[in-house]
């Protein structure tokens, strides 16, 4: 069986995302791996100095919030894996899917009233929907 | 001697009702620059016609430290990202608003035009300290308090040029004998232009200079008095060559600002950054005390219908500028917020400028007494009126409204910092012999229990909240590259690095700074989500 895979950016609906993920490696007995995608924002007017800090300083808050899910996990006595990836987030997540033949994607949905979202809540189950078609992997959207 | 003796027991009577004051205002809820006022006027009351406030007084001794500091604390990256907003606000916005309370004046009193102009442009500057003390009390959004006091340094310069300009017009029309030549609409625009740019010009040069000559030195003192120097010196040079004094402070301050502090050790940033907020506090403290020493009470209520049609003028333009001009830059640049719109129209209060422009009145303009009088009517209003609502209109667009969950966040960190230190102290009374084993025993097993309990309650939550352990790990982030930064500039001092190698360390840090402010921004929930738009770049992400 394929990993799970967890992606998070540590945003209001993680902590529920890893719960899940965590769960259910525990439960299927599947390789559990923390996915954060530093995906630098789109700004045209960033120097390339100024990017490659970004991308830089986004990598290391990933590390930084992989490490404290994945002591999670562990307490939980799941092992788990953290991978920080850059690039844009949709293509990023499907490039990594394909090559960890993931099993199981958990991504989560914050709160509507939430403002960071990147998305219209409505868009997510499309965006969940999209990724499942084109890598196969099942998507579970944690709410 | 006598009089030095005089004027020194003066001053330390005023220091002395200033610090009284102060002291009171803590318990009482009224902002302190008001509290100054309201006393003064209290003490004029009782024995009117004790000081004289003077337009020298004002514009040379007090203005340059209180705009010098501002200017001081104002970083570029804010400047440059709500530079359009601030310079529409106090360009435009001074213009227009000189012109709709001049009309209003000329039509709703016996005042002719040209002199209607003239109050309209002494009237124009805004001066938000009263509420800005208020917004740094509430916790107002960082933007928001930028924008109000931003608009006001800026302010402050230009409706000192158009009033220059519109009292030039006003005593050609008159035709006062003035030794002045007749008044020219494109020789105005031309004099607006140089004066402003002239100003601004000597500013950043005097500035840079200092900031490089202080960059040479390694003595608080001397580096203290250095700015001292910058901040008076560049407003008596600027008014030496007929161009803006106080646009030539705040571009100084702002140079210096941000370009000294860089080669400062820690010790003169801090002793500089005390320093001036103390001068601030008391240039502050003394205007406000000596408003309210000078007012007239009796001439103010003998002329209470111009007042009222001058304060009439000063909202109806202050509601055409905010919500107008405003609504004009909305479509192009980075939103103003509409809750934000109504503090700044609210708080748009009158201060120190208006009243030295009042007081600087030449004998020669006709109703002198009176546009004084409207003058300190009008300040009187906004300080009384606009400055003590302030938060209750802030509470009720709860602008000032933190997020439930970060409020929690910090009452269990305090409660669990305030725990441990309390059981550190009975461990040390318990190590001195001073508490028997039996009750420090019972003592500290209740202390680890509060602990537990608010540890938990900490990790529940960042449990129902995820995105403020985020927000902890940028915060220590932002602190740790900090710390960097003052560990590069003290090994710079002692030798251990070159000048370039410093540069181009600091350049990264700076970066890596400006990066993580990026992501705070573009993710964080802040106070300010309820008012302020999502800015543009949002950020990708899923959980």
């Amino acid at each position: 069986m394929g990993p799970i895979v967890c992606a998070t950016r540590g945003g209001e609906a993680s902590r529920r995302t890893q719960e899940q993920a965590i769960a259910l490696a525990g439960q299927k007995q599947a390789t559990l791996i923390f996915l954060y995608i530093a995906d630098p924002f789109t700004n045209d007017t960033l120097s390339n100095e100024m990017h490659d800090a970004l991308v830089d300083e986004l990598s290391q808050l990933g590390h930084q919030l992989l490490n404290i899910a994945r002591r999670r996990a562990a307490e939980r006595g799941v092992c788990a894996e953290t991978v920080v990836r850059v690039g844009r987030l949709q293509e990023a997540l499907e490039q990594f899917l394909r090559e960890v033949h993931a099993s199981t994607l958990v991504i989560g949905a914050p709160q509507p009233a939430n403002r960071e979202q990147a998305s219209p809540p409505g868009e997510l189950p499309v965006f969940a929907k999209h990724l499942q078609d084109t890598t196969g992997v099942e998507v579970v959207l944690v709410t | 001697m006598g009089h030095f003796l005089v004027t020194e027991t003066l001053i330390i009577e005023l220091l002395l009702i200033v610090s009284l004051v102060a002291m009171a205002v803590r318990r009482l809820r009224v902002p302190y620059t008001v509290a100054l006022v309201l006393v003064g006027l209290l003490i004029t009351s009782q024995q009117p016609g004790q000081l004289e406030l003077t337009p020298e007084l004002i514009l040379a001794l007090f203005v340059p430290p209180l705009v010098f500091e501002a200017a001081f604390h104002i970083e570029l990256d804010q400047l440059r990202d709500n530079l359009i907003p601030l310079l529409v606000l106090a360009v435009p916005g001074v213009l227009l608003s000189t012109l709709i309370v001049g009309l209003v004046v000329a039509l709703g009193t016996n005042i002719s035009l040209s002199n209607a102009l003239v109050f309209g442009a002494l009237i124009a500057a805004t001066d938000p300290v009263a509420v800005v003390a208020l917004f740094r009390a509430m916790g107002i959004p960082k933007r928001l308090t930028f924008l109000m006091e931003g608009e006001s340094l800026f302010n402050d310069g230009t409706s000192i040029v158009v009033f220059g300009l519109a009292l030039t017009a006003a005593l050609s029309a008159t035709g006062a004998n003035t030794g002045q030549a007749g008044f020219n609409l494109v020789v105005a625009l031309v004099d607006f232009v140089r004066i402003s740019l002239g100003g601004l010009g000597i500013g950043l040069g005097l500035g840079w200079l200092m900031s490089r000559v202080i960059a040479q030195l390694d003595d608080y003192l001397i580096e203290t008095t250095l700015t001292t120097v910058l901040a008076f010196g560049t407003y008596l040079v600027a008014e030496w060559l007929h161009v803006s004094g106080v646009l030539a402070v705040v571009a100084a301050g702002i140079v210096n600002g941000n370009i000294g502090p860089r080669g400062m050790s820690p010790t003169t940033r801090i002793v500089l950054f005390n320093f001036w907020e103390y001068l601030a506090f008391v240039a502050n403290s003394l205007v406000f005390l000596l408003i309210g020493l000078d007012v007239n009470v009796q001439l103010l209520t003998a002329h209470l219908a111009p007042i009222g049609v001058a304060i009439g003028g000063v909202l109806l333009s202050r509601a055409v500028i905010v919500y107008g001009l405003t609504w004009l830059l909305n479509l192009r640049w980075r939103s103003i917020p509409l809750a934000y719109r109504h503090v700044l129209f609210w708080g748009g209060l009158r201060g120190a400028i208006g009243l030295a422009l009042a007081l600087s009145l030449p004998a020669a303009i006709a109703d002198r007494e009176l546009l004084r009088v409207m003058a300190f009517g009008v300040v009187l209003f906004t300080l009384l009126a606009q400055g003590t609502t302030m938060q209750f209109l802030l509470r009720w667009l709860k602008i000032g409204d933190r997020p439930a969950q970060v409020v929690a966040r910090e009452t269990r960190l305090g409660r669990l910092l305030a725990a441990q230190a309390g059981v550190r102290r009975l461990a040390e009374l318990h190590h001195d012999g001073l508490l028997s084993d039996d009750v420090w025993a019972g003592l500290r097993d209740e202390y680890r229990q509060t602990s537990n309990r608010l540890a938990a309650e900490m990790d529940q939550l960042f449990a129902e909240h995820a995105d403020l352990e985020r927000e902890v790990l940028l915060q220590a982030r932002r602190e740790a590259l900090r710390a960097e930064r003052a560990a590069l500039g003290d090994a710079l001092r002692q030798g251990l690095l070159s000048e370039d190698v410093y540069r181009q360390l600091v350049r990264e840090v700076d970066r890596r700074l400006e990066a993580v402010a990026l992501i705070s921004r573009a993710t964080t929930p802040p106070s300010d989500a309820s008012a302020e738009k999502a800015p543009d770049r949002g950020s990708s992400g899923h959980a």
